[in-house]
């Protein structure tokens, strides 16, 4: 069945066909749509969760997480302030390896304050243990969102799965919503593996003293690398029941191709067009899109940029006294790659707090990157900012 | 997890190391459903992980079970389920267990609810009607949105008591007998305790019917006297003979009540107080009693087209609402202002409604008869002499009633301010009839020689004895507000007395009754069902404390609004003498039970279950909970979570 829906709506159908049991948020634009529809979801009885209202994000996510340590499937949805509220109970829901799933929409950080799209609410939650995917369109929003319990179950890490405001939240696109069935099929009921029992009584977030910490750590980590075939496994699945695939990495023209661009999120949509541009005009450039940032797919990456002469990092993010976020996540991933085959690497600052990312705009990073290309020329900064005013 | 899903076998495991070693799908040791709890607490075993990696557990979980941990021995206070009393069983004259009926009409358990009811209440449909419902006043409910319209629930299952089947007579259980005197509300109490508790019962009424102010003194339209009769016939089931029609003490005399063991008086007050002006002799002046009694007797009498009533008491709105609905145009003389009126705020309220006019700070100085010219008086009293309605009619002719305005001064003895005459400020207000309503008192000829008096009142002890042997008092007799549900409690409390007497006097008690334990809170008024210790309830270390609104959680409640009483249109109201207050709805009923806060009492909620960290609190078979002390860690969750103030903290003993 096809709909005309906003990105919001993708996610609450995506957690209607996932069968989320237990549903725990708190309202706060761009998300609130999201379980706005999942309350009345709830209320009407079409998904028969728990809808749990909470005083606070932080409250929002320590339901989620009680409520996966009984062994449920859990979800919530954030953005922006909510998100780093949360910060603390992140860190619990992965070490604690629970399967919770989360939307963010990304939501510039205020201040200056700002509802608009820019992904450093996500970004400055990298080193929580979550897996995060960024999606392009209202169609990956959904095929994402009932991916993710999959994924999160089976590697007992919890998803947060990421859209832009605006651009994927308020914007409406035709999106083919499958049948309950067959996700049925696709998603069983969660089993929890481990899980609060009250007849054999465990404490679960037990003192791990020193001789201990280190190889739940490891696990972690364990679990994280694996994560990426997961992903690989599960998506193999949706694309044979429901016929897409987005892979956690996309290259995009990328064969031949001088000048690479590195996206994410919507801006990914935006570049495809300009190399089409300039494709048709003779230019060899292409592009890769990030949907995976953890696990980072670090040896794909490499696979995929490796020998190509110039990347443009397109990052609608900074890290402040750095740069770009993508842009240096890459800038390490390819360090190891031998100096012949390293490519050189423009890390470019763009549409913060929701400016606009056109193609003029990407264009103009793209000429750079041939001119210093041209020139022989390393980059004379690594954040490259475009499209501020003079 | 199913071998067919692709991922099934290495996504279960977290390395490929812990996939080969962990088949998908086989359950870990953790999950595993162990004993009861009860069993694997004696003897702790260590389960550990099955898909241990690394030497560590998938997550941070204790690798054995937690029971080892006797986290009991870290408290220092304890907690404990301590049930109390509800704010509206020590509001109530009657001393009825309201929360006990309300919890058992939310449940369902209707017929329950209805005899708890009635084990302290013999005349529910009666006072669902006509009591002011102060239980409502101390109704915890209040402060959160609005008390509990516990007088309608009452009426409701008051109703349903009197579709039920009669009860079988009450069985006879001891020898003696007891002359109740009076069958107004609180010797017909005194009458049905007595029945229940083994007694034989003979009620005297001086009037032909019984039922005293319920049959003769409150208007119908407040109380139908077919509900009356229906109350009646419960109490007469019962076993208790009445004997309608004889003055005690008057054509028969007090002597002939010999033959009994006990008696209770309960003969209420009749005489109307004097407006104490001239002029109150004329013709046309009555008292307001009279002319409610005549009413109830079915008479329709002639008051003119202007009724002035004098009075701001129940007993006024009764006259002022009567006398409206007899056709009169009526106004109500205060003479202090509305905040000090005695009379409750429904009747006022009421008798705005009905058009009652209402003249405060105003005070009566004279009753004006009307000057008329010696010949048409004659013409009058020779037509009078032929028809009595005329002579009726003639006996109207007031002018009206001279008044003055009023100051209130400085409080008096009961603490209202004194009400001083406005020099000069004196003004007439038309009447054909004025009817007095200031006050009753007891006809003490009619009472036996040698009573003890308290100022105009038969003085009593907390049990209704006068110390005159065999005689005990109530009701309007004795000193209390003359209302019928005090009526009903003081003759319940002198049937407990009665019961208690005649048995200390046969040597089959001892007279350490505590009358403290009887009671509802420590106001309240004592319970049948305690005196009788067979209460249905459950109770679990009953406190005799009253809960404040402090000790209710509201966080666990809803905003309900409280149904009110559904009201007979005004002009179908004013057509006549029918019931004006139609009440509620069984339905309506119930969901008002559903809003009480069950103050004090445990009602199996589970919130203290839900919220106990670690566990420790337990259901039992019976439906009411434990605490594993071994267990719990005192942290007082259960307690502050708990909504209606049933549990409390305790110091954890050395």
């Amino acid at each position: 069945m096809k709909k005309v829906i906003v990105g919001n709506h993708a996610v609450s159908w995506g957690v209607q066909l996932a069968r989320a049991e237990v549903i725990s948020a708190y309202p706060i634009t761009p998300q609130t749509q999201i379980v706005e529809e999942l309350s009345e979801m709830c209320a009407d009885g079409r998904l028969p969760a728990r809808f749990i209202k909470v005083e606070s994000e932080h409250s929002a996510m320590a339901a989620c997480i009680g409520a996966s340590v009984a062994g449920v499937r859990t979800f919530t949805a954030t953005s922006s302030q909510g998100l780093l509220l949360m910060h603390e109970m992140l860190h619990y829901a992965a070490g604690g390896r629970l399967p919770v799933v989360m939307a963010d929409i990304n939501r510039a950080v205020a201040p200056g304050w700002n509802i608009w799209t820019d992904q450093n609410d996500s970004l400055s939650q990298r080193d929580t243990g979550w897996i995060q995917l960024y999606c392009e369109n209202n169609q990956e929003v959904l095929d994402t969102t009932v991916q993710s319990f999959k994924l999160a179950e089976a590697v007992d890490l919890p998803v947060m799965l990421v859209l832009d405001a605006f651009y994927l939240s308020h914007t409406s696109e035709p999106v083919d919503i499958p049948d309950q069935a067959d996700v049925d099929t696709f998603l069983p009921k969660r089993e929890a593996r481990l899980k609060l029992d009250v007849n054999d009584p465990r404490a679960f977030g037990a003192l791990s003293p020193p001789d201990m910490y280190m190889e739940l750590r490891l696990r972690q980590q364990e679990a994280m690398e694996q994560a990426l075939e997961v992903f690989d496994a599960v998506e193999a699945e949706w694309g044979e029941r429901f016929g897409r695939r987005y892979g956690a990495i996309e290259p995009y023209r990328t064969e031949d191709a001088e000048i690479v661009l590195v996206t994410s999120g919507t801006v990914t949509s935006t570049a495809r067009y300009v190399v089409d541009e300039r494709r048709a005009r003779g230019e060899k450039v292409g592009l890769v899109k990030i949907k995976m940032f953890r696990p980072f797919p670090t040896a794909r990456l490499r696979r995929a940029l490796a020998g190509i002469p110039r990347v443009a990092v397109l990052d609608r993010n900074l890290s402040p006294g750095r740069s770009g976020i993508f842009a240096e996540e890459l800038r390490a991933a390819l360090y190891d790659l031998e100096p012949a085959r390293r490519p050189g690497l423009d890390g470019y600052v763009i549409g913060l707090g929701g400016r606009d990312v056109t193609p003029d705009t990407i264009g103009e990073c793209l000429d750079r990157s041939r001119a210093a290309l041209a020139a022989g020329r390393a980059p004379e900064r690594e954040d490259l900012w475009v499209g501020v005013k003079p | 997890m199913p071998d067919d899903r692709p991922i099934a076998g290495p996504a279960r495991g977290v390395s490929p190391a812990a996939a080969s070693t962990t088949p998908g799908g086989r359950p870990v040791a953790g999950t595993v459903q162990g004993a009861p709890r009860a069993a694997v607490q004696a003897t702790p075993v260590e389960r550990p992980i099955a898909d241990t990696v690394h030497g560590v557990p998938p997550v941070a979980v204790s690798t054995t079970t937690t029971l080892v941990n006797r986290t009991g021995s870290w408290k220092y206070i304890r907690p404990v389920y301590q049930d109390k009393v509800a704010p509206c069983n020590q509001g109530c004259p009657v001393g009825i267990d309201i929360e006990g009926y309300m919890n058992l009409l939310r449940e369902g358990r209707t017929q329950e609810a209805i005899e708890l009811l009635l084990r302290e209440n013999p005349l529910p449909a009666v006072t669902g009607r006509v009591c002011y419902h102060p239980c409502e006043d101390g109704c915890n409910r209040r402060g959160f949105d609005d008390a509990v319209a516990i007088h309608a629930v009452e009426r409701v299952l008051g109703d349903l008591a009197l579709a039920s089947p009669l009860p079988p007579p009450a069985p006879r259980t001891w020898p003696e007998t007891v002359a109740v005197v009076g069958s107004g509300p609180a010797g017909l109490a005194c009458a049905y305790h007595l029945a229940r508790l083994g007694y034989g019962v003979t009620v005297y009424e001086s009037e032909l019917e019984p039922g005293g102010v319920l049959r003769y003194g409150i208007p119908e339209y407040r109380l139908p006297k077919q509900v009356l009769a229906r109350e009646l016939e419960r109490i007469r089931a019962l076993g208790v003979s009445f004997r309608c029609g004889v003055q005690v003490g008057g054509e028969l005399p007090w002597s002939a009540l010999a033959e009994h063991h006990a008696v209770f008086l309960a003969t209420g007050v009749h005489r109307s107080r004097p407006l104490g002006v001239p002029g109150e002799e004329l013709p046309g002046v009555r008292a307001g009693l009279d002319l409610l009694s005549e009413v109830n007797h079915g008479l329709r009498p002639e008051l003119g087209r202007c009724v002035v009533v004098v009075g701001g008491g129940n007993t006024a709105m009764d006259c002022a609402r009567t006398a409206v609905r007899l056709g009169a145009e009526v106004t109500v003389l205060y003479r202090r202002s509305r905040a000090e009126m005695p009379a409750n705020e429904e009747e006022v309220f009421e008798a705005l409604r009905e058009g009652v006019h209402f003249e405060f700070l105003a005070a009566p100085v004279e009753v004006m008869g009307e000057e008329r010219r010696p010949e048409e008086e004659a013409l009058e009293a020779i037509r009078a002499s032929f028809d009595e309605e005329d002579a009726r009619r003639s006996a109207l002719r007031l002018a009206g009633l001279r008044c003055t305005r009023m100051a209130l001064g400085e409080p008096d003895a009961s603490g209202r301010r004194r009400p001083v005459p406005i020099p000069g400020s004196e003004f007439l207000v038309p009447a054909d009839t004025v009817l007095c309503a200031v006050g009753e008192e007891a006809d003490a000829d009619a009472l036996p020689e040698g009573l003890p008096r308290d100022g105009g009142a038969v003085a009593v002890d907390a049990l209704g004895s006068t110390g005159l042997p065999t005689f005990f008092a109530g009701g309007d007799l004795v000193d209390q507000p003359h209302t019928v549900a005090y009526a009903i409690g003081s003759g319940k409390r002198a049937a407990l007395g009665i019961d208690r007497w005649l048995r200390i006097r046969a040597g089959e008690l001892g007279d350490g009754t505590d009358l403290a334990e009887l009671r509802y809170g420590p106001a309240g008024n004592v319970s049948m069902t305690r005196w009788r210790g067979d209460d249905p309830v459950q109770r679990v270390a009953p406190l005799n404390e009253v809960v404040t609104p402090e000790r209710i959680n509201t966080d666990h409640f809803r905003h309900a609004e409280r149904h009110a009483d559904r009201q007979h249109p005004l002009e179908q109201a004013l057509g006549g003498f029918d019931e004006v207050n139609q009440g509620l709805a069984p339905e309506e009923a119930l969901a008002e039970s559903r809003r009480c806060f069950n103050c004090g009492v445990c009602n199996a909620c589970e919130l203290c279950l839900i919220f106990c960290h670690d566990i420790a609190i337990r259901r039992r078979g019976d439906g009411r909970f434990e605490i594993d002390y071994e267990y719990c860690k005192g942290c007082g969750v259960c307690s502050a979570e708990c909504p209606r103030g049933a549990m409390a903290m305790t110091r954890e003993g050395l």
